[in-house]
């Protein structure tokens, strides 16, 4: 197993602590919801966030949004392109950004469950099984290449994600909030490897390709990180708490029920595609609607807009759903069977099918052509 | 990068009307039962013109049922994803299934399968189809035979149309298939096709070439919108040319602009030696709109003659024809005869000179009687019967020749002597037809009733005839399928009371002979204009020339009275000249009976005005309150038809103005309610202004496109509150319709004023918009008639849906049932 644990200012590492210790401080946080920041203050966090992070990696500013708006959302990232584009810096410089524990982990072949999630080891002296957490007992947790360790290990990292808590033994061990996988995973050189399936990649909330930064991007990179490495630069500018009060404040977020129409309608167009094999799940539409509330936050905004559903709709939605064998042979692509069912869904722009409102009259006939 | 998608970015203002880079092949379901409706809309459309070819309506069931039945079969069949000649097959098995079922019910297989018997009948069928072409002349009788031909001849045009269309992808020669069937009715009928069938025609062709291009079930009818940016211009070159040519050529070539082609009818108006009918040709000559066939002649009589060529004594059977009885015909050589003896004290004597110049036609056309014939080329005969005179191999075409013509100066009361047994004359001039409708007899003895002598009861029906209650019109009878001749149009024509000289003089003939009186009908020219020329004669000295053309073409009834001989009578109002003897003192105040009659008063230049027109009264004399209504009513229903008018081009306004209104009406009203409709407001006027929103657009979106289109001017210049307005508007939907519901009335404050931002988006948006533009979007704004178009289209969207469904229901059901029959059996 090779983790890397970032040690902190007065913060145990997760193997030397004790394990009471952290179970306690679980239920802590657990217990006692974080407070919702103000509009001023949300703003202020994100814009130093997602400055730290442009410092390092020149030209994806879009990239840096889309994860920050996957931590604020309690979701996770995955991704995937090809190396050497930034993949794990993104992932680091996400987590050095926040003072918060991070651990990463090296997915190979060989790396069994025990070493994702920890292992119960006889202590001689006290005469107990004592429970040694593994590397994903962290706020974030980075799985490096994920696609080469065995599908029992990838399993194992997954159970965590979904239920934010792990399992040895027969006990169970809450996880650390906040608590974010940043998996990576390389399309190519695909010898050896064990691709996700399906049901595990929607576990991921969105699912990233870095793609090459354009040419002045590239010339300033090469530029200003010619000596030093970029991330000795970088120190946290938020810490935990901050990150859980910005989460507080995502999830007070206003949906209306037009944009939750919007959504759902989102979803049902994908599963009546005839160029889709495998609509997107229920689930994805959840995880659709957090990461629009998120982006509306980072936005300045306490209600959603179907913008904002539109804008996550493509990464959230891409990574789930199925293609046709006769559309793909036609050379469509997720990405572009998105597009195409956004281009067409009609937006409902009139106030009248809004319960929340008083009733206007119709501002005219719906134009659904 | 691939996140976030910027959708401005695909959808600049530039490419607001490109589809979706998806090919739509979502839609098979309707594809196939909307084509197919498209299909049997353009050609039973086109069948709709067959009218006036074949008489009636009855015809039309049966080829709209076919029509209906093939464009049904082929749809399912589509719709069941078959292959395209099995589609094509399917639509033959479908015709020939419904023709059987139609027509050979009695032979066929279970009613609907033809069987060795059914061919036999097809083969009678196709002959007496056959002998229907050939002999009869438009309109013909609706038989079983041409009526099964035209519903195969339709029912193999859909196949056809339906194969270019959809499997071969070239839906822009199905107007060749549909011209075939509108060529017919455009070349046969004198109206040519008539509004309704064109129009259903050119709707089908349309929704065929839309649907082609909607559905696009494959790239080959799919537009190609990106690549052709000249497409509009070259489409209105395209339109501009033909419609230029549409325009000039019927200018250049006079009487193309009706629907048998005149000039072929100038060429040979009545068919010499074709053996076609005068009594059919004259309707055409008439509605000819240039007079073709000029004929010229110098008379030393009084006045301005009928020109005789041949009479029709025959009134038996479906259409009447002349009879040239060939065995009896003497060539022309001296004198002719009538054959009857004259009684009358004195006898006309009248010298004609006639040149034929370009008419052709078989038949002589003499003045009555003619005694000698003189400068004739060529060999002539005449029937003895009938005084008619018919070229055995030659033609009138540049003639010239001198008749000597006689006739008893007749008067009323010589013909009211004349009441002795009727003797010495053919049967063919007494015999009552057959079949004669009721309505013509009753009519007859209603008429006659209280006359007791031949010339009383003659004097009777042509009172009965000119009439206030019957109407001179050629396009009557076209239009109510009656044209031509025969008893059956006979009896429309006494049921429509309205129609031609055919219909008048037949109607009076057969009257005649109902009520004993010899008939027959005389085919010639109504006497016609004078040139102000002179021509001399020799022996005659200088004579006035007078002119006719095939307008002037005539039929008008002769009557036979004993001691007198063949009698002309003018049934027909506003045509023709009545004679002296027939123009009862008490009736002479007909009016609206002489209308045309002033083609016939020469002028100053006449050189004698005609005895016999002095008689009538002079159109306008009644003159007084009655014509000053009169001239007042065009003037009314004039200014009712502006104002109507304005009304109608104001009304998209008025409608707009009027939502406007409503909309940002604050009264009684909370501000917050407002927005919303203050957001419709903008998508209005960006649809007025030629930006409409996408419904797949977000307000934002929208809002947007709008700020950076060129519709809004320059951001940051004298525009830029319409600019802010916008982007306050936006944010203040969004937040209205989008965010938390305002608990308190403290929201409300931050809202603005709803008004004065419309208007400054509207003034922006005026002041950059080209004045053709500002013109559309104030007079007929594209947001009320788009929403007007789709109110209209609502009903065909749910028949859409409606067939989408039923063939979505069709094919699940087939494939059940597919599935029921090939399930192995006995698995357990």
């Amino acid at each position: 197993m090779d983790s890397h644990r970032r040690t902190a200012v007065n913060e145990v590492t997760p193997a030397s602590r004790n394990f009471t210790a952290v179970t306690e401080q679980v239920g802590h946080l657990n217990g006692h919801k974080a407070a919702a920041m103000d509009t001023e203050a949300f703003h202020a966090a994100s814009q130093r966030i997602l400055a730290s992070i442009n410092t390092v990696i020149d030209g994806k500013a879009d990239a840096a949004r889309l994860a920050l708006t996957v931590l604020l959302a309690q979701g996770h990232l995955l991704l995937e392109d090809v190396p050497g584009v930034g993949k794990t810096l993104l992932a680091k410089t996400l987590a050095r950004s926040i003072d918060c524990t991070v651990s990463r982990i090296q997915f190979t072949p060989d790396l069994l469950p025990s070493d994702v999630t920890g292992v119960s080891i006889y202590n001689q002296a006290s005469r107990l099984f004592e429970f040694r957490p593994g590397a994903v007992f962290a706020n974030i947790v980075i799985g490096d290449e994920i696609n080469r360790a065995s599908a029992k290990t990838q399993s194992a990292l997954l159970e965590c994600m979904e239920e934010h808590q792990v399992t040895v033994d027969g006990d169970s061990y809450k996880l650390d909030e906040p608590f974010m996988v940043v998996a990576t995973q390389n399309p190519i050189e695909m010898e050896g490897t064990y691709p996700l399936p399906e049901a595990q990649r929607d576990r991921f909330m969105a699912r990233i390709s870095m793609g090459y930064p354009d040419k002045d991007s590239e010339i300033e990179m090469l530029e200003t990180h010619q000596a030093t490495s970029p991330l000795a630069k970088v120190s946290a500018v938020v810490n935990a708490a901050d990150v859980a009060a910005m989460i507080a404040t995502v999830q007070q977020v206003y949906v209306s029920q037009a944009v939750k129409e919007y959504t759902v309608s989102v979803g049902r167009a994908t599963r009546e595609s005839p160029l889709l094999r495998l609509g997107a799940s229920p689930r994805s539409m959840l995880q659709l609607l957090r990461a629009a509330k998120a982006t509306a936050a980072l936005d300045g905004r306490d209600f959603v807009l179907p913008d904002d559903v539109v804008s996550v709709a493509e990464s959230v939605l891409a990574h789930r759903i199925i293609l046709d064998r006769k559309a793909a042979g036609a050379g469509e692509t997720p990405h572009s069977v998105i597009q195409s069912i956004l281009s067409r869904l009609p937006v409902n722009q009139d106030p009248v099918n809004n319960p929340a409102r008083s009733s206007a009259p119709p501002a005219g006939l719906r134009r659904n052509h | 990068m691939t996140l976030a998608p910027e959708r401005n970015a695909s959808r600049g203002p530039t490419a607001t009307g490109a589809p979706g880079q998806v090919p739509a092949r979502t839609r098979v379901g309707a594809y196939p039962w909307a084509m197919a409706g498209a299909v049997a809309l353009s050609v039973a459309g086109a069948a709709i013109s067959l009218n006036g070819v074949l008489r009636g309506w009855a015809w039309y069931l049966p080829i709209l049922t076919t029509v209906v039945v093939v464009c049904l079969t082929i749809a399912t069949l589509r719709a069941l994803r078959a292959h395209p000649l099995v589609v094509a097959a399917g639509g033959f098995a479908s015709l020939i299934a419904i023709l059987t079922l139609t027509f050979f019910r009695s032979t066929g297989i279970a009613g609907f399968i033809p069987s060795g018997a059914t061919l036999a009948e097809v083969d009678r069928f196709v002959r007496r189809a056959s002998e229907t072409v050939l002999a009869e002349s438009a309109p013909v009788a609706p038989n079983a035979g041409i009526v099964m031909v035209s519903c195969a001849a339709l029912g193999l045009t859909v196949i056809l149309i339906d194969a270019l269309a959809v499997p071969l992808g070239m839906p822009a020669t199905t107007g060749l298939g549909l011209l075939a069937i509108l060529i017919v009715p455009a070349t046969v009928k004198p109206q040519s096709v008539g509004v309704w069938g064109f129009t259903a025609t050119a709707a089908g062709y349309l929704l065929i070439l839309a649907f082609s291009q909607w559905f696009a079930p494959d790239s080959r009818t799919a537009a190609d919108s990106g690549r052709n940016p000249g497409q509009f211009r070259r489409a209105m070159l395209t339109g501009t040319v033909a419609l230029v040519a549409t325009l000039a050529v019927p200018a250049a070539i006079p009487g193309f602009d009706h629907g048998t082609f005149p000039q072929g009818s100038r060429l040979n108006p009545w068919g010499a030696g074709t053996g076609l009918n005068p009594m059919i040709t004259l309707g055409n000559s008439l509605r000819a709109p240039a007079g073709s066939g000029r004929i010229t002649y110098a008379t030393n009589a009084a006045g301005p003659l009928y020109l005789r060529s041949v009479t029709v004594d025959n009134f038996d059977g479906e259409s009447w024809g002349p009879d040239d009885r060939d065995a009896e015909r003497r060539p022309v050589a001296g004198q002719l005869e009538t054959g009857h003896d004259i009684v009358a004290e004195e006898q006309l004597r009248q010298v004609t000179a006639v040149d034929t110049g370009t008419f052709t036609s078989p038949y002589l056309p003499l003045p009555y009687a003619p005694e000698t014939i003189r400068g004739l080329n060529g060999a002539w005969t005449w029937d003895p019967a009938t005084l008619a005179v018919k070229g055995s191999n030659t033609n009138t075409r540049t003639q010239q020749y001198i008749v000597v013509s006689t006739a008893p100066k007749l008067t009323a009361t010589l013909l009211q002597q004349s009441s002795q047994a009727v003797q010495g004359i053919p049967a063919d001039f007494t015999r009552v037809p057959g079949n004669v409708p009721d309505i013509v007899r009753s009519t007859a003895d209603t008429v006659t009733a209280s006359s007791d002598t031949p010339f009383a009861k003659a004097m009777a029906i042509q009172k009965y005839l000119r009439s206030g209650e019957f109407t001179y019109s050629l396009q009557s009878p076209v239009q109510g399928g009656y044209d031509g001749n025969g008893l059956s149009v006979l009896a429309d024509f006494l049921t429509q009371k309205s129609g031609y000289c055919i219909h008048y003089s037949s109607a009076m003939a057969v009257m005649a002979r109902l009520e004993g009186i010899p008939s027959r009908i005389a085919v010639g020219y109504a006497p016609g204009r004078s040139t102000g020329s002179t021509v001399s004669v020799a022996g005659q000295g200088a004579l006035p020339e007078y002119e006719v053309d095939a307008r002037d073409a005539h039929a008008w009834p002769e009557l036979y009275f004993q001691g007198l001989g063949w009698v002309p009578f003018e049934p027909t109002p506003s045509r023709g000249v009545i004679p002296a003897y027939a123009t009862e003192t008490s009736t002479s105040g007909i009016p609206g009976s002489l209308g045309n009659n002033d083609d016939l008063l020469p002028g100053a230049t006449a050189p004698t005005p005609t005895p016999s027109a002095t008689a009538v009264p002079l159109p306008g004399a009644g003159g007084g309150a009655g014509d000053l209504g009169q001239l007042l009513l065009p003037w009314l229903l004039g200014t009712a038809a502006a104002l109507g008018l304005v009304f109608l081009a104001a009304s998209p306004r008025l409608v707009r103005v009027g939502r406007r209104v409503r909309r940002l009406r604050t009264e009684g009203r909370a501000r917050e309610d407002v927005i919303p409709l203050a957001w419709a407001e903008i998508r209005d006027l960006g649809t007025d202004y030629g930006l409409p929103p996408d419904s797949s657009e977000t307000a934002r979106t929208y809002s947007a496109r709008l700020r950076h289109s060129s519709l809004l001017g320059e951001h940051g210049g004298m525009d830029d509150a319409a600019h802010q307005a916008i982007r306050s508007l936006t944010s203040d939907f969004e937040r209205r319709h989008y965010g938390p519901p305002v608990q308190d009335t403290a929201g409300r404050g931050r809202t603005g004023a709803i008004a004065p931002r419309i208007a400054a988006v509207q003034h922006s948006l005026r002041a950059n918009a080209s004045l053709p533009r500002r013109l559309r979007a104030d007079w007929l704004p594209p947001s009320v008639l788009g929403r007007w178009a789709w109110l209209l289209a609502a009903p065909f969207r749910g028949l859409n849906r409606l067939a989408r469904r039923t063939a979505k229901a069709a094919a699940r059901s087939w494939s059940r049932a597919r599935g029921g029959l090939f399930r192995p059996r006995g698995s357990q």
